[in-house]
């Protein structure tokens, strides 16, 4: 359940001030506390859009187990959730889902549309990456290079700059392919699951990664080969990590038994930004608004926002949420 | 007539039809009933009394209250009150529920309903259909209760477009996956490999009324005889392990309750209604009522009745299964686990070798006794590890590492992070059994959340004795036992979480042997008091038993057994039995007297005495067999 910061660099050029308005912003909460399958379904949950007037708006479905949504950038009235079920998408703005895979497939963990090739889907899976090529209509398996073990995917990130160019966090490390997932190929190899895999919305070479038990990497290619970012402490797992569209220098990253991790200076070093957060700090994950706004999710609590980059920190709204994914995105035409 | 003094009557009736007849009585008699025509008759009063005793708790007057989907199941399966249900109907159809604990009881409306409720109801049902989104769950019996929903919808409303159905997906396409996962899971899981979740005190309702709906409703006459097949697998499973009704040995998934009390299972529901040989639970097992309205469609084949019912000695049954969904961490996505239950006529010793199957809900070995009357009783010994991981916990879920251990605990798994605990598997946890003999192995390492292992004894036990020899005596019923802790212990009261939601714990009695040793074992015999002169000669032999163990390096036992055999365990090895090595790859997927399955087979040959049903998921028969 990776923090989803999908982002169109050509669009994303100008400054943050200038920028704010052209973007939107969503979140994929989960607010229904006790929630086991079989009981009745209480709260809003699923996609929300962060609106110009600062309040949350639900769109779409109410369902608990929304892990990610992506959109296509031609049109977002398409858009896509993985969810419990696998994957889902609408091609009316919400009004008509379509389950997308058949029984083979199940609790998607996330997704995303390559904007290269806009009717390419990619599906992070509990047991390896599912592919579509007509807007989710069909999947299949495409995991040629991924391990017969080991390939449990937490998320599944495409390189904007060129079709086919995806990268998944797996269990046993980050895989690339270069073809549209027909072959994969391990470039960091982790004992233990990597969280999440973002790419720079300055920088399109810039990656980075986090990991269950192996701290923080960076990779300056593109994301073929990755360095440790040695401030980031290794001895507990990192939930997410993420960009901030309107600072190159800006990263956070969140986790449960480490909080809010910020660094301003381009990973050189790391603070903990905590002060203001609930007493234990358990953060699910963070995220950046387009106005560069630090958002943490913090369990059995609330979503806080910070305007200062985590050196202090007020509550949102959404009570009790969980929020599974922060997805900042150029506002389409549709 | 007059629909309020319809009501009145109804009322009256209920008052007095309240009372669980078959829960309140004394246990029924255990000895088969020879006379297939009683028989059949004695199944269907039971079915009655279900249904009679669902219908009296109903005030029709106040059918919010008091008529949810069961009670209009059972209502309109007795031709009462089809307006009041099929106003209640539309009025639960505007808020309908989400995912497989709401589907199949909505299925089950929809077909009792069909050609009884208003057409009004029955576009509610469909309409409810199309707005909810169904959440599959992740376990193998939230998506057999799915897709068993799914598949018989889509047969009641054929030709449908897919903006009609909450999946985005017409008729046909619903009907084909649900189809394609049915059969997946017939024919390549659970008669090739075995079943995930193998001798559920309470899944098997989970499993039994969907395929009990798909025997009765299907249009498909193979998925209708696939339904029928499936229940027949499912309770020989079921009849060959148990003891006077009560099901004995391991569980894949159960609860404290059903762990320390094990007749108070959905199991003991469905043991009463098929062989009449154990009292039923309170409230006839709950979701037991769902199968119910529908229960007159099937009834269980003599040679399953008679392996319940009609025992000529000791037996062991040897099964293959496998575990639930490992995602990480493991070699294999469905490991197989081997199961090995010997039941007596006055105890069963039961235990799983291998990887752990469900670490918040397996109970991985016992030693059960029978009881005249099991109601309240706490029959059984064991220990186990009390095992709390993030780990464990990521290998089966789609889940971070911290996050898990808390919500389990607030979702219906109270006691999954409690140090006390008696559920729950672990992986530091090895064990062997042959007959009644049980050695269980730890070796825990540091810093493992939890650092002991726990016993129980039973408030039912008597005789109980801390030997010098090192082993406690104690018997339960009719049976003697000896316990050997391997390391040092205290005692603690055994305080309960009674119930899935349960925020407090109580003192039901009883008490845990508790071991605060990272190496640990625990070796268990067991024996019959008619196979000894008295108690005092069954300590005595088993003092004389040449044990040798040691807890350093890695823990090993070395013993002779109360059956003579030469046993030789050590932590992570394969046990040696009289010299030879154990081989669990040899397994087959049912091995014994009643019950033989082939791994990869598709097929089991059931057999009592003369009896033989064979069910072959290759050709879809079910072929009877009596010998001259």
């Amino acid at each position: 359940m990776p923090a989803k910061t999908l982002l169109l660099a050509l669009l994303l050029a100008g400054t943050a001030q200038a920028a704010a308005p052209a973007y939107d912003f969503f979140i994929c909460a989960n607010i229904n506390r006790n929630y086991v399958i079989g009981s009745k379904i209480t709260t809003l949950n699923g996609v929300y859009q962060r609106t110009d007037a600062g309040e949350w708006r639900h769109i779409g479905y109410n369902d608990t187990g929304i892990t990610a949504v992506a959109f296509d950038p031609r049109n977002h009235n398409v858009s896509y959730t993985t969810a419990m079920n696998g994957l889902w998408r609408t091609l009316d703005g919400g009004q008509h889902w379509r389950m997308c895979n058949s029984w083979d497939m199940t609790e998607g963990r996330d997704v995303a549309v390559d904007p290269n090739a806009p009717d390419h889907v990619y599906v992070a899976l509990t047991d390896g990456v599912a592919v579509s090529t007509d807007r989710g209509q069909t999947l299949v398996r495409r995991e040629n290079g991924l391990p017969a073990r080991g390939k449990y995917t937490q998320a599944i990130k495409v390189d904007r700059t060129r079709a086919g160019r995806v990268l998944a966090a797996c269990e046993i490390g980050i895989y690339l392919t270069e073809d549209g997932a027909q072959n994969w190929r391990q470039v960091l190899p982790t004992k233990e699951t990597v969280n999440d895999v973002q790419q720079s919305p300055h920088d399109p070479k810039l990656w980075l990664a986090i990991t269950q038990s192996a701290g923080a990497w960076i990779s300056r290619d593109g994301g073929v080969t990755w360095s440790n970012l040695p401030g980031v402490p290794a001895d507990r797992a990192l939930y997410n990590v993420t960009f901030d569209v309107t600072n190159p220098q800006r990263f956070a990253i969140g986790s449960w038994a480490k909080g809010v991790l910020t660094s301003e200076d381009g990973g050189k070093t790391w603070q903990t930004r905590n002060a203001g957060l609930p007493e234990g700090h358990c953060v699910w994950r963070v995220g950046v608004d387009p106005a560069g706004r630090l958002y943490a999710s913090v369990v059995k609590e609330t979503l806080y926002v910070s305007d200062d980059f985590g050196r202090t920190w007020k509550k949102d709204a959404l009570e009790g949420s969980l929020v599974n994914s922060f997805l900042i995105l150029p506002r389409a035409a549709k | 007539m007059n629909r309020f003094i319809l009501s009145c009557l109804t009322f009256a009736t209920a008052t007095l039809l309240t009372a669980q007849p078959s829960f309140e009585a004394p246990p029924p008699p255990t000895a088969p009933v020879q006379d297939a025509g009683q028989r059949h008759e004695a199944y269907l009063k039971r079915v009655d009394e279900v249904l009679d005793w669902r219908a009296g708790r109903i005030d029709i007057t106040q059918p919010d209250k008091h008529l949810d989907m069961a009670a209009i199941a059972v209502l309109l399966t007795r031709g009462e009150h089809y307006d009041v249900c099929s106003q209640r109907v539309i009025e639960m159809m505007k808020d309908p529920g989400t995912g497989p604990f709401w589907m199949f009881p909505a299925v089950c409306v929809a077909y009792t309903g069909r050609d009884k409720l208003t057409p009004e109801a029955q576009k509610a049902i469909r309409e409810a259909w199309r707005t909810t989104r169904q959440l599959r769950g992740d376990t193998e019996n939230h998506w057999v209760m799915y897709y068993s929903s799914l598949y018989l919808m889509a047969d009641l409303y054929p030709n449908e477009p897919a903006e009609t159905w909450y999946s985005g997906k017409c008729s046909a396409e619903n009907l084909a996956e649900a189809r394609g996962y049915l059969l997946h899971w017939m024919d390549d899981l659970t008669t090739s490999v075995g079943q995930g979740e193998y001798n559920p005190s309470h899944y098997i309702g989970e499993y039994a009324i969907p395929m009990l709906f798909l025997a009765t409703w299907a249009k498909d006459p193979e998925m209708r005889i696939r339904g029928r097949m499936m229940l027949d697998w499912l309770f020989a499973e079921l009849a060959a392990n148990t003891l006077n009704g009560v099901l004995r040995g391991p569980n894949s998934r159960t609860d404290e309750g059903s762990v320390i009390e094990r007749w108070n299972a959905l199991t003991s529901y469905f043991s009463w209604l098929l062989f009449g040989n154990t009292p039923t639970p309170s409230g006839y097992g709950g979701w037991g009522v769902y199968f119910a309205p529908v229960a007159k469609n099937y009834m269980v084949p003599e040679v399953i009745y008679r392996i319940a019912t009609d025992r000529s000695g000791d037996y062991v049954q040897r099964d293959r299964a496998r575990t639930r969904r490992y995602w990480r961490y493991s070699d294999v996505l469905s490991p197989p686990v081997y199961k090995i239950n010997y039941l007596r006529r006055d105890y069963a010793v039961g235990s799983i070798q291998g990887i752990v199957n469900d670490a918040i809900q397996g109970h991985a070995w016992d030693v059960t006794w029978a009881e005249p009357d099991p109601r309240g009783k706490h029959n059984t010994m064991f220990s186990l590890h009390p095992h709390s991981s993030m780990r464990a916990m990521q290998s089966q879920f789609a889940t971070f590492p911290e996050a898990m251990i808390t919500a389990v605990t607030f979702e219906g798994k109270p006691s999954y992070d409690s140090p006390d605990k008696v559920l729950g598997a672990s992986s530091y946890e090895k064990i062997f059994q042959d007959l009644d003999t049980v050695i269980a192995l730890y070796d825990i390492a540091p810093g493992t959340r939890f650092e002991h292992i726990n016993g129980f004894f039973s408030k039912d036990l008597f005789n109980v004795s801390e030997d010098k020899s090192g082993w406690i005596f104690a018997q339960g019923g009719r049976t003697y036992l000896a316990y050997r802790p391997l390391a040092p212990y205290h005692w603690i009261p055994y305080l309960h979480y009674s119930g899935g939601w349960a925020k407090e714990k109580l003192p039901l009695g009883g008490r845990l042997l508790v071991s605060p040793h990272l190496k640990n074992g625990t070796i268990v015999q067991a024996a019959s008091v008619d196979e000894f002169a008295d108690f005092a000669a069954f300590q005595a032999a088993i003092r004389a038993l040449p044990l040798k163990y040691s807890l350093e390096s890695v823990p090993s036992v070395t013993m002779q057994t109360l059956r003579g055999k030469q046993v030789t365990f050590t932590y992570g090895e394969a046990p040696v039995i009289d010299g030879k090595p154990l081989d669990y790859s040899k397994w087959k997927l049912f091995e014994g007297p009643y019950l033989n399955a082939e791994v990869g087979g598709r097929k089991m040959t059931i057999t009592h005495g003369r009896l033989q049903r064979v069910l072959d998921f290759n050709t879809l028969t079910i072929t009877d067999h009596v010998t001259k």
